[in-house]
């Protein structure tokens, strides 16, 4: 403690010497880069470069018996704004690396490339922050075991058809405010009977067992084909879920106006019972089921 | 308290030569170099939308593992735009052959195919059937899935292959024999 | 399989940065040379001079495939806090719409097996298969629009494209109406033609 305060001193009398303008980066890297040609507008539908076009960054340290094993990954970055997104591969000794997805993430990041960016939180699957592609299906990095076959090689991408803020963030804005369109509260205008609670038999309650635990990771909706190419109106699977969670809530008495709310031609209806959601769900709910339901409960209104 | 002053050192770290030769060697140290900057509300949200228009989209149909549940749906559909739109071509050719010249009645349609060859026989029966037989069962499917059954992940991956092997099947069956 | 044979890709594959010199604001203190103060100075310059002026400037409009419709840059409506705007209830696009298409859909099922069971239909029911086949093929295409043809992105080509399809079922009607009228029907034509 003493030594750092000392250091501290010492550094602020030379506190005069600020960097050099050159060397300062703005509030992020949207800021007008210094010549003008080199402004193009980036294509969203940019895809990666293939791995087999980008360096190999190699385990630091391997061991005697070392299962080396590749991940490619999907890798973009913000300050270089007009880039394409690329795969980089790295590769790790599975002996020195824990069982999960999530370990060897945060295993590269710790070890080997602090610049991979990816969120995670709980490393439990009840967070749903870590939800990304892991060899070609959406699923929680934590609860994703590594295969341990080394001669595969897994690949880790963003959840699909997303717009990303870096290497495996996705902007989940469109996802959040779609949530918030279908009013995910209870909605009663009259007071509970006894004056305290609003109860419900344990019927009502089974109802919403399946619904309830899910997490809003977005798995499922990034896995839906309908939603990909109507992301702005189709609602998705999640959202639907959700949705259906209050339709079924015995105490919830706007019920009538939740399924008008979804009565037109894009919110549910986009939904051509692809299965993929329900597929996919790291948590093993089904909201295919869930948007059946709402079919259903709505066919003759 | 202790890490913030840390940080600020790293900040200035280069302008204090004798600070590098005490770091222990190979740990991580961060430097930062970015510049912050109080910004309003609005000129928050105005760089936000001008970050946003630069970001790619991840790929998602070229990477996502192909499986039963939405190869199926995939063809599906286009089974579906195959058949009617046989029908629908059908349909203009029908309307126009009086004019064109054409001779669409059954028995010169009849005598027409049964000039083709064998083979030429043969793939349009499997041009027609394959398509048939995948949408007529896979149709059946999902009018299961509209009265809310067959949803868990095992009865969809069954009743996937369940309708592959039965389409393979009745579109040999009716290619060759029936 | 073009984008390897494109040799401002290859370059930009050689010369990728190494990971401590792509990312300027984090780096190991270990790979770095601490020669000089100076050097500590200069170096995130020089290391932002080493990111070859392609990979900087990007170099997908070199190889991109053509893609139908690709994906916009993004843009969102409101703050974060907005909920996105909730649709009129429209039932005839919606509940009644879907209603009916499966009532369409159940009721050709049994009008699909019949003609095996039977060799072929009456012409009363051979004529309501064939509405039933012009409905739902018109719903099918009719999904294809919506689900393809974005409205806020091309209202014009989805227009066209829905209208084309009313003329298109309409005479469809016409030329399978006929067609049942004047010749065998349409399941005693799939049967003669299957055996011909």
């Amino acid at each position: 403690m003493a030594t750092t305060r000392a250091f501290a001193r010492l550094a602020s009398r030379r506190a005069a010497v600020r960097p050099a303008a050159f060397l300062t980066r703005g509030f992020a890297s949207v800021t007008e880069s210094p010549t003008t040609s080199e402004t193009v507008s980036p294509k969203a539908s940019r895809g990666p470069i293939s791995e087999k076009q980008t360096s190999t960054i190699k385990e630091p340290e391997p061991g005697k018996d070392a299962k080396i094993k590749t991940f490619h990954i999907y890798r973009w970055n913000p300050d270089e704004p007009t880039s394409k997104p690329k795969m980089q591969s790295y590769t790790l000794d599975l002996n020195k690396t824990g069982p999960m997805m999530l370990d060897a993430l945060i295993r590269i990041k710790n070890e080997v490339d602090p610049t991979l960016t990816f969120r995670r939180s709980c490393r439990e699957g009840i967070c749903g922050s870590c939800a990304m592609n892991i060899d070609g299906v959406n699923t929680l990095a934590c609860l994703c075991r590594i295969p341990t076959d080394t001669a595969k090689e897994s690949r880790i991408y963003p959840l699909p058809h997303m717009y990303i803020v870096k290497d495996l963030v996705p902007d989940m804005t469109l996802f959040y405010k779609q949530y918030r369109s279908v009013k995910p509260y209870l909605q009663r205008t009259t007071a509970a009977p006894d004056g305290r609670e609003f109860r419900q038999s344990k019927e009502e309650r089974r109802k919403l067992d399946g619904l309830y635990e899910c997490i809003l990771c977005a798995c499922c909706s990034t896995s839906c084909p309908s939603y990909w190419w109507n992301q702005e109106e189709y609602l998705g699977p999640a959202v639907l879920l959700q949705s259906y969670r209050w339709i079924a809530d015995s105490r919830d008495e706007k019920t009538a106006e939740r399924q008008d709310a979804l009565n037109n031609s894009m919110s549910l209806y986009r939904c051509h019972t692809i299965l993929n959601c329900s597929r996919t769900c790291p948590k093993g709910l089904n909201p295919a089921l869930a948007i059946a339901e709402i079919k259903k409960s709505m066919a003759f209104t | 308290m202790a890490s913030q002053r840390v940080f600020q050192l790293g900040l200035r770290r280069a302008a204090v030569p004798n600070f590098l030769k005490l770091q222990p060697a190979g740990r991580m140290v961060q430097r930062r170099l970015a510049a912050t900057d109080t910004v309003s509300q609005t000129t928050g949200q105005e760089i936000l939308a001008k970050q946003r228009l630069q970001r790619p989209v991840s790929p998602h149909l070229g990477i996502y593992k192909p499986q039963i549940t939405w190869l199926p749906s995939m063809f599906n559909r286009l089974t579906g735009v195959i058949l009617s739109g046989g029908l629908y071509l059908f349909g203009f050719a029908y309307l126009a052959a009086p004019t064109l010249g054409w001779h669409l009645e059954t028995p010169s349609m009849v005598a027409a195919v049964a000039s083709w060859p064998a083979f030429a026989k043969i793939s349009a029966k499997a041009f027609v059937a394959f398509p048939f037989f995948f949408h007529s069962l896979n149709g059946l499917r999902h009018l299961a899935w509209d009265l809310g059954i067959g949803f868990k992940n095992i009865t969809v991956i069954q009743s996937g292959w369940t309708v592959v092997g039965l389409t393979v099947a009745s579109a040999l069956y009716y290619t060759f024999i029936g | 399989m073009a984008s390897i044979m494109r040799p401002g890709l290859l370059r930009q594959a050689c010369q990728a940065p190494a990971a401590s010199q792509r990312m300027l604001s984090t780096f190991a203190s270990s790979s770095v040379k601490q020669s000089s103060p100076f050097a500590q100075h200069m170096r995130p310059a020089f290391a932002r001079s080493t990111i070859p002026k392609s990979t900087r400037i990007a170099a997908f409009h070199a190889t991109q495939r053509q893609q139908i419709l690709p994906p916009l840059p993004q843009r969102i409506e409101g703050t974060t806090n907005d909920p996105t705007p909730v649709p009129d209830p429209t039932p005839a696009h919606g509940s009644y719409h879907w209603t009916f298409e499966r009532i369409v859909s159940a009721g050709l099922v049994p009008l699909t097996i019949a003609p095996f069971a039977a060799g072929s239909l009456n012409p009363v029911t051979d004529s309501i298969l064939c509405a039933l086949l012009v409905v739902h093929s018109h719903i099918g295409f009719e999904s294809c629009i919506i689900d393809y043809f974005p409205k806020k992105r091309i209202p014009v080509i989805r227009n066209l494209a829905h209208w084309a399809l009313r003329v298109a079922t309409l005479t469809l009607g016409i030329a399978l109406y006929s067609f049942e009228t004047n010749d065998v029907g349409i399941t005693e034509a799939v049967k003669r033609l299957w055996h011909a």
